[in-house]
């Protein structure tokens, strides 16, 4: 009982005899019950400060989500251009191959009949001889 | 001195307004000091998450870049590799077509007496082997005595040795292939091969550079060829 009641006058008092000058004074009910409001409005404000604190949270949360959803819209965004290009150059890709192995058989077209000559003549046309390091035996 | 009623009313009345200040105050103070907290509670809160989801999406991202990445190197070494597949099949068709060739050229006898000479001589020549066994296809076999008597004269002159040549009865070179002969030393322990099939693959592999140089262009990316 003793919170925010000082007796200023009372400077040296003890508990004990605070108490007995309470009890006996009646005119104290008032300064009871002004202590007891003054003790309510700190609770109050305590409680404040707590559902403070957690609305702090609250808010934080709903900032972050909002951002979290933004940040995802990008994301998105971002994947479905990179990957709608992939269709495009993939057939770029294939275009491009398809004209190199065009040019490959017209390239081969042209050039096979010589080719297959000297193929030919290299399987056909041999002189026969010995191997270059062959001595002959020296004749006695 | 004891304080008259008046006195004590006064009192009790300065302290009530003490009373209620003070608490005032102090609840002032704290509602203070709970803004405060909020904020940097709220504040911090805010900037931990904001940081979290930001690496979470940069990742994400970067992991895209790569993927196409991949992607795209994948589809261009597919490419790359068909046109080399395309290249390898246009240089099976040529191999074909040459062994083709041949066998339509060994119909003509005059023509094919006139190779088989030289591949009996040239073998001949290579193995160098006192008595040397000559191996052919079984409908080739009067041919290929021919060729051997021929090479006889010439195979001594120009070795300064003497020779002893059979001709294989036994065994004989797949009568599907396309011609020419093989020579085994007596134990048939050394090999030389002059037949058609053999001469094409050594031939068509040790000119492939050039077969495919002639037929696909000289390749770009050889800047320091000589």
């Amino acid at each position: 009982m003793s919170g925010i009641l000082h007796f200023p006058d009372c400077t040296g008092t003890t508990d004990s005899a605070r108490r007995t000058m309470a009890s006996q004074c009646q005119g104290i009910q008032p300064l009871l019950q002004a202590d007891r409001r003054a003790k309510d409005k700190l609770e109050d404000a305590k409680k404040r400060k707590v559902k403070r604190l957690k609305q702090a949270k609250e808010e934080a949360m709903a900032e972050t989500d909002q951002y979290k959803m933004q940040r995802d819209e990008q994301f998105r965004l971002k994947q479905s251009k990179i990957m709608g290009s992939q269709g495009d150059l993939a057939s770029e890709i294939e275009e491009q191959t398809q004209g190199n192995i065009q040019e490959l058989n017209r390239s081969y077209n042209q050039c096979m009949e010589s080719v297959m000559k000297q193929l030919l003549s290299a399987v056909c046309d041999m002189k026969p001889e010995v191997h270059v390091n062959y001595r002959l035996k020296a004749t006695s | 001195m004891a304080l008259n009623d008046n006195d004590v009313q006064k009192q009790i009345k300065h302290m009530m307004a003490f009373i209620e200040q003070e608490a005032n105050e102090k609840a002032e103070e704290i509602d203070a000091k709970s803004e405060e907290e909020f904020n940097i509670e709220k504040g911090h809160l805010v900037q931990t998450q904001r940081l979290k989801i930001m690496d979470y999406y940069e990742k994400k991202e970067k992991q895209i870049e790569q993927q196409k990445k991949i992607q795209l190197s994948t589809l261009r070494n597919q490419a790359r590799l068909k046109v080399l597949a395309a290249r390898d099949d246009l240089i099976s068709e040529l191999l074909e077509e040459a062994k083709m060739r041949l066998s339509r050229m060994v119909v003509d006898l005059k023509v094919y007496q006139e190779l088989l000479d030289k591949l009996v001589l040239q073998a001949l020549l290579r193995l160098l082997e006192p008595v040397m066994i000559v191996r052919c296809r079984p409908q080739d076999s009067l041919l290929v005595d021919a060729a051997v008597q021929k090479a006889i004269p010439d195979y001594v002159m120009v070795s300064q040795k003497q020779v002893e040549i059979k001709i294989d009865q036994e065994t004989f070179l797949p009568a599907s292939s396309l011609g020419g002969v093989e020579v085994y030393s007596n134990n048939q322990k050394i090999k030389v091969s002059n037949t058609l099939e053999s001469r094409l693959e050594f031939l068509s592999e040790q000119k492939m550079p050039e077969i495919r140089r002639c037929l696909f262009g000289a390749n770009p990316n050889r800047k320091f060829f000589v």
